[in-house]
């Protein structure tokens, strides 16, 4: 549905996008996951033809965003950031008015603006002005606005910032019941948001894609090491260096702010928590503690950032 | 056109839904009426001063006397007001985001532009309609004016103020910043508008311009030195000096051309400008 070739954003001689590549298939739902600054609200402008790329391609539905910037625009939902609202109208009107310049046929303009009202739980402020909304309804209008033409594509930027934990939720139930019959780009910096909703995540650092994997194989990074928290009584100063004498521990860090504490980073493949142990209880240390630390996406995700090999 | 219409309604509805077009309306009235009130009370004055002699009483026409200077005084206040309606047209949206919406919608920036443009054109029109009231006012009276000059003038000041407005729109498609949309269109406006006044000081020839540009080369191609002086070409640029005729009732096509050609070429210019800002970002 949506394929990306060498694709290069120059801001000035600043790289915004520095050579991206990659395709989503129909009906997927894909999480755009990269911190402030990474490139991810760049990649979407070029998909939607807001601006147009430095050098590389982009198709939506087989249409090059350059050469049939039309036909793509009408196969594209977008929700920018800052969700593009005239303050001074009324909802209805609004979408009204939005439905006619996405091209919607003028009979159905009245149906699917009120089949979007329906979707974004919007029938009761319908008939207020936009500007005097609460912040998380207008993001529904934004989310309205976006759906309207019933678009195969739906690229939403950060979709659910600003709004309270109930309504986050809402919003991640309606992005999740666009799946299937929908392609759906998401791009967030919040993790939870990308387990919830997405099949796929595509973490992107400084104008490049640092992964680009399903859920279960990002989950899969966490096994392939091992961490183990350690807490000892009366660790003496060489401690450290004993336990990274251990074949198959590959670190040993203290705890900030913990002192007693250790973090143990081991090979995956070998279990060495007993030789741990033993030379713990060996060397008198007074072993307190000691448990598996599992990591969790967010650590994955910092790693994958950081340029580690996780 | 569905799409620079609907672009277009969306303009008109938003100057009449919220204050905007009935404090313009309301201020150019005002403003235009006072102005009128005051011609009109001179001119009755006078009449009544020198009613009793018939020569002087077919001096006072109320065409020339009422009607004329109000469009000039029309076109002044256009000047002062246009930059407060164009200010806003891109500027604004490009500063509130919804700029973003326009243009990933299957539209292209040319209709974009013209929508924006005859939205706010119909603002312009809704003003100067109001103002048909004062002739037809006076009409049932004795004064009875001639109503054809008086809607030619009309037609004169309108395609000003359509010439003025695309400017406008071209300074505010370069800036998200609505102080500097609304200052740069006064300014130019202004400029355009004064371009008679250093006209008449530079009488150097265009054919001298351009031999002194070329090193003499075209003098010796005998391409001859006089012609047209360079005021003479300022002054056919000023936007005042194409209203004259219109007030006088004479209807002719060098003006209307060249008012729509300013139309023409500052609302392609738009769209050139909004085009390039998709490379930069």
């Amino acid at each position: 549905m949506i394929e990306v070739v060498q694709l290069k954003k120059m801001y000035g001689d600043r790289p915004a996008v520095d050579g991206i590549s990659f395709s989503v298939r129909r009906g997927e739902i894909i999480g755009f996951l990269g911190p402030n600054g990474a490139g991810k609200t760049t990649t979407m402008r070029v998909l939607t033809g807001y601006v147009a790329p430095t050098s590389g391609t982009a198709r939506v539905a087989g249409f090059d965003v350059q050469q049939d910037p039309i036909a793509v625009k009408r196969r594209i939902g977008y929700l920018p950031e800052h969700p593009p609202l005239y303050r001074e109208m009324v909802v209805r009107p609004f979408l009204r008015f939005v439905a006619s310049v996405r091209g919607v046929p003028r009979k159905e303009i009245g149906p699917r603006v009120d089949r979007a009202i329906d979707r974004c739980g919007l029938q009761q402020v319908a008939g207020r002005l936009i500007g005097n909304l609460s912040k998380g309804y207008q993001q529904r209008v934004g989310l309205a606005q976006a759906i309207l033409h019933d678009p195969d594509v739906l690229i939403l930027d950060e979709p659910t910032v600003g709004l309270d934990p109930s309504q986050i939720r809402e919003i991640r139930q309606l992005i999740k019941s666009f799946a299937g019959a929908h392609t759906v780009i998401l791009s967030t910096h919040i993790l939870a948001e990308v387990t919830m909703t997405c099949n796929r995540v595509l973490i992107i650092n400084e104008g490049r894609i640092a992964a680009d994997e399903t859920m279960e194989a990002l989950a899969a990074r966490g096994g392939r090491t091992r961490r183990i928290a350690l807490r000892l009584a009366r660790a003496s100063d060489g401690a450290e260096g004993q336990i990274r004498a251990i074949p198959g521990v590959l670190d040993v860090r203290r705890e900030a702010g913990q002192e007693d504490v250790f973090m143990v980073e081991t090979e995956g493949a070998r279990d060495v928590s007993e030789r741990i142990a033993e030379r713990a209880v060996g060397q008198g240390w007074g072993l307190l503690e000691m448990r598996a630390v599992t990591l969790s996406l967010e650590d994955i995700f910092i790693r994958i950032i950081q340029g580690e090999a996780a | 056109m569905r799409n620079v219409a609907a672009i277009a309604w969306r303009e008109i509805r938003t100057y009449f839904t919220s204050p905007l077009a009935y404090v313009i309306i309301g201020v150019f009235l005002a403003l235009s009426g006072y102005i009128f009130w005051a011609h009109l009370v001179r001119f009755s004055e006078l009449c009544l001063r020198y009613g009793s002699n018939p020569y002087f009483l077919n001096q006072l026409n109320v065409n020339d006397m009422v009607i004329r200077p109000l469009f000039g005084s029309l076109g002044v206040i256009f000047l002062l007001m246009i930059p407060v309606v164009s200010m806003r047209l891109l500027a604004e949206e490009r500063k509130s985001g919804t700029a973003e919406l326009l243009f990933t919608s299957p539209v292209t920036s040319g209709q974009v532009v013209l929508g924006k443009y005859l939205g706010a054109a119909c603002l312009l029109l809704a003003m100067i309609a109001v103002t048909l009231t004062y002739p037809v006012l006076i009409l049932a009276s004795d004064a009875s004016p001639d109503m054809k000059p008086t809607l030619v003038g009309y037609l004169g000041v309108f395609l000003m103020g359509l010439s003025f407005l695309s400017v406008g729109l071209l300074i505010s498609s370069m800036t998200e910043n609505q102080i500097i949309a609304a200052v740069g269109a006064f300014g130019a406006f202004l400029g355009l508008w004064i371009l008679p006044w250093v006209a008449d000081s530079a009488t150097v020839t265009l054919a001298g311009l351009m031999n002194s540009v070329t090193f003499g080369l075209w003098e010796k191609l005998h391409l001859g030195l006089g012609g047209p002086t360079l005021g003479d070409l300022l002054n056919k640029l000023s936007f005042i000096d194409h209203l004259k005729d219109f007030q006088k009732g004479l209807l002719d096509t060098e003006h209307v051309v060249f008012y729509l050609s300013v139309v023409f070429f500052s609302l392609f210019l738009t769209q050139r400008v909004v085009d390039s800002q998709r490379w930069r970002g």
